[in-house]
């Protein structure tokens, strides 16, 4: 029906445009929202929330394209209550907790998906909204076709046949069937009764280990919020300790009152299960955390872990060992200044054998520091180097005698500094085995690229490291020029 | 209450073994001077290497637990200087010094990156003060979160010790530092790429202007690297007969050791040299 057909039939309607973004949003939230329940939530790809603008939505229609969640809460209900009664108990909450927020919803739950869908939106007592365990087959065989998820035209179809409820469809043979329809209405009815499992995909990866803690009363305070990670990190670790593993990354997830969602998470550098340490890491991220209202839930996950490669403690002279493994806190340092700085910035120096000045140096993570003496070998290999060495060598203007020969003057940020003393060259030449950047090889019957190095020092003192890059070439006016290049700063 | 100078009881270090009361009375004097503050007692010092310098200094030493500053000296023609790799060396020289406290403990190195000019320290040339590998290198983007990191790192146990380089002139920060220095016993440094006003919070100041190097006779190659150092606080220090004490020190790279060129010898300096002036 058109807008203006509904108007003159109705003169009052209130009418909006629809923001089939907003509505998107909405879904999304009522998703993280029910992470409450179960890590496993999957939203409806039958949903009008996830239809695409300008298609139609799902058979029956009705707001928001009858926007539908999938939550796999096996496992989960024991949280609530024992058996039957915690299912049922999870429902009702569930129900409760959004009709609190103004959310009008129909939860059913059943043994597979499919019939749980059915139910939703077809049962037609309350009472039936909750199908007790392996009951779904009696359930669906009441409820009209449309409660198969199928396509509109294999439904009139249906319709026409006289085929008005699922029930119908259960004597039929098969083989006809899927000749006349194809293979969705047997799929589908498949899936609903559960002789084909259907998984659900949840949009996060579920963690393997996580604790809950909800609260009688909501909760603001900083103290109450660190408090409750401390003992929901107390628990995880027990966790960690019967598993063999330790934690990556841990996620810490608020859920407030009015039903949003806010998380943080650290990283540790390597496996970590020791609750104090963590903990020290939570209190500088705690902070970012806004509680709003006040929070009812809180769950902390680990998405990340790795099998715990622990240290055996109080070893006779084990001060070395613990040094090199970090037991000295400084893994814990590390870990503190990454949060806050960045992971990137906060790094070992590699050695890496090269020939390359810059490639020489290399960062690597906190975890791993290079052998000791590494660093030795491959200085002692080298002549005289720079204490500081420029990210990106700049270009200078140099005058020389002769082109082999160091250079008398050269000009560097518009000063000219006098050259008294001058040591090389040193040739480095390209590492023709090393695949250049682009990933080509360099041709191997032609001399690769090569700098000159001197150490020279100027009238004021100042010593500095020069390259020449490459020799030096006729140019366009006849003139032997080469480019020159200041790499660093010796001490 | 009496007033004890501190000077009065700092004689040269050769007495110092044979008249135990010295030290005694010179720790003594350390604890009035620092009555709040408890932690000062038992303290280390750490020989510079040079008995010249390390004279002037107090238990003929850097102290641990204290906040050592070192700021890029001008060129000798009163320019500003080029660069700052002259401080760097005798920068890292002082972190090898205090890294054979503890030889296996970790050496923070927190710097903040100067836009794309920026020459980070090269770890192939620091191989020569201490293992590059035991350096945790830390790069900032602000400088309150440089001073946090070093004040995180003052605090961890199995720090050797910790060195910011900024140029930012904080009193609060620094003064935060040197209290933190001082709690855990492990020292820190600042380096300065350029010399800026004088604050009170540190227990030693040194300016290191790189200087010319003397060449093998006959040809003009660079020689041993020469600093020239000046001493412009010296915290609990001895007094020196010069408001400044200054001297040129010579870095050899072959045999890792620093020395003291006699102003009037401009040869090589050999160690009886060094011991002729120290």
């Amino acid at each position: 029906m058109r807008l203006a057909d509904s108007r003159a039939l109705v003169p009052d309607l209130v009418t909006t445009p629809g923001e089939p973004q907003a509505d998107h949003r909405l879904i999304e939230t009522i998703a993280n929202w029910c992470d409450r329940y179960t890590p496993w939530v999957a939203i409806d790809p039958l949903g009008g929330a996830l239809a695409e603008e300008g298609t139609e939505a799902c058979s029956t229609g009705g707001f928001g394209g009858d926007a539908g969640l999938l939550l796999d809460i096996t496992g989960c209900t024991h949280l609530f209550g024992q058996g039957e009664a915690g299912e049922r108990a999870l429902l009702a909450d569930l129900t409760e907790r959004l009709a609190r927020h103004d959310l009008t919803c129909r939860a059913a739950m059943a043994d597979t998906a499919g019939a749980a869908w059915a139910l939703a939106r077809f049962a037609e007592r309350q009472a039936d909204l909750y199908c007790p365990p392996r009951g779904h087959r009696e359930a669906l065989a009441r409820l009209p076709v449309e409660g198969l998820r199928l396509d509109a035209p294999i439904v009139e179809t249906f319709l026409k046949l006289g085929l008005r409820r699922i029930g119908d469809l259960y004597p039929l043979p098969r083989a006809p069937l899927a000749r006349r329809f194809g293979d969705q209405p047997l799929t589908r009815l498949d899936q609903a009764l559960g002789t084909i499992v259907e998984p659900i995909e949840p949009r996060r990866t579920p963690p393997a280990f996580r604790t809950r803690l909800a609260f009688v009363e909501p909760i603001g305070r900083p103290e109450d919020i660190a408090a409750a990670t401390s003992r929901l990190l107390a628990a995880l670790c027990r966790q960690f300790e019967q598993a063999g593993v330790g934690a990556r990354k841990l996620e810490i997830t608020l859920y407030r009152v009015d039903g949003s969602v806010d998380r943080t998470s650290i990283g540790t550098s390597r496996p970590n299960r020791d609750n104090p340490r963590l903990m020290k890491l939570f209190e500088e991220k705690l902070g970012e955390l806004d509680p709003g209202f006040g929070v009812e839930l809180m769950i902390l996950a680990a998405p990340e872990v790795e099998t715990w490669s622990g240290t055996q403690d109080a070893l006779p002279d084990s001060g070395a060992i613990a040094a090199s493994l970090g037991e000295d806190g400084t893994i814990d340092l590390a870990d503190r200044l990454a949060l806050r700085l960045g992971v990137e910035n906060v790094v070992r120096l590699l050695p890496r054998d090269s020939h390359l000045p810059e490639r020489v140096q290399a960062a690597g993570a906190v975890a791993a520091p290079a052998a000791a003496g590494a660093w030795q070998r491959v200085a002692g290999m080298k002549g005289a180097r720079p204490t500081r060495l420029l990210q990106r060598p700049e270009p200078v203007d140099v005058m020389a005698h002769v082109p082999d020969d160091p250079p008398s003057v050269f000009h560097w940020r518009q000063h000219a500094h006098r050259i008294v003393r001058a040591e090389g060259p040193e040739r480095v030449a390209d590492e023709w085995w090393r695949p250049r950047p682009d990933g080509s090889r360099p041709p191997a019957n032609i001399v690769p690229p090569y700098r000159d190095y001197y150490r020279v020092e100027d009238d004021d003192g100042g010593r500095f490291w020069l390259f020449r890059d490459g020799a030096y070439r006729m140019a366009a006016n006849g003139r032997q020029t080469a480019r020159w290049f200041l790499h660093g700063f010796c001490a | 209450m009496p007033v004890i100078s501190p000077s009065a009881f700092a004689p040269s270090a050769a007495n110092d073994a044979a008249v135990p009361v010295a030290a005694d009375l010179r720790e003594k004097v350390r604890r009035l001077e620092r009555a709040h503050s408890a932690q000062r007692a038992g303290q280390q010092a750490v020989s510079l290497g040079v008995p010249a310098i390390d004279a002037l200094l107090p238990s003929n030493g850097l102290l641990t637990g204290a906040l050592h500053e070192i700021e890029a000296g001008p060129a000798p023609s009163g320019r500003v200087a080029s660069h700052d790799g002259a401080a760097l060396g005798f920068a890292a020289h002082l972190l090898g010094r205090f890294g054979t406290l503890r030889p296996n403990g970790t050496l923070l190195w927190c710097r903040r990156p100067f836009g794309a000019s920026d020459a980070p320290p090269y770890a192939a040339a620091l191989a020569a003060w201490f293992d590059p590998a035991r350096l945790l290198m830390v790069t900032v983007r602000r400088d309150e979160d440089l001073f946090w990191a070093m004040e995180e790192g003052l605090r961890c146990p199995g720090m050797a010790a910790v060195l910011g380089e900024t140029r930012a002139t904080d009193l609060t920060a620094g003064r935060r530092l040197s209290l933190a220095a001082e709690k855990s016993g492990v020292p820190a440094l600042l380096l300065r790429g350029q010399p800026a006003p004088p604050q009170s919070v540190c227990t030693t100041r040194w300016r290191v202007a790189s200087a010319a190097t003397h060449s093998t006779p006959g040809l003009n190659d660079v020689g041993a690297s020469r600093w020239r150092t000046e001493l412009r606080r010296n915290r609990f220090g001895a007094p020196s007969v010069t408001e400044t004490p200054t001297w040129l020190l010579e870095w050899n790279d072959e045999t890792h050791c620093l020395s003291v060129v006699p102003q009037a010898f401009h040869g090589s300096t050999r160690e009886s040299d060094a011991r002729l002036v120290g």
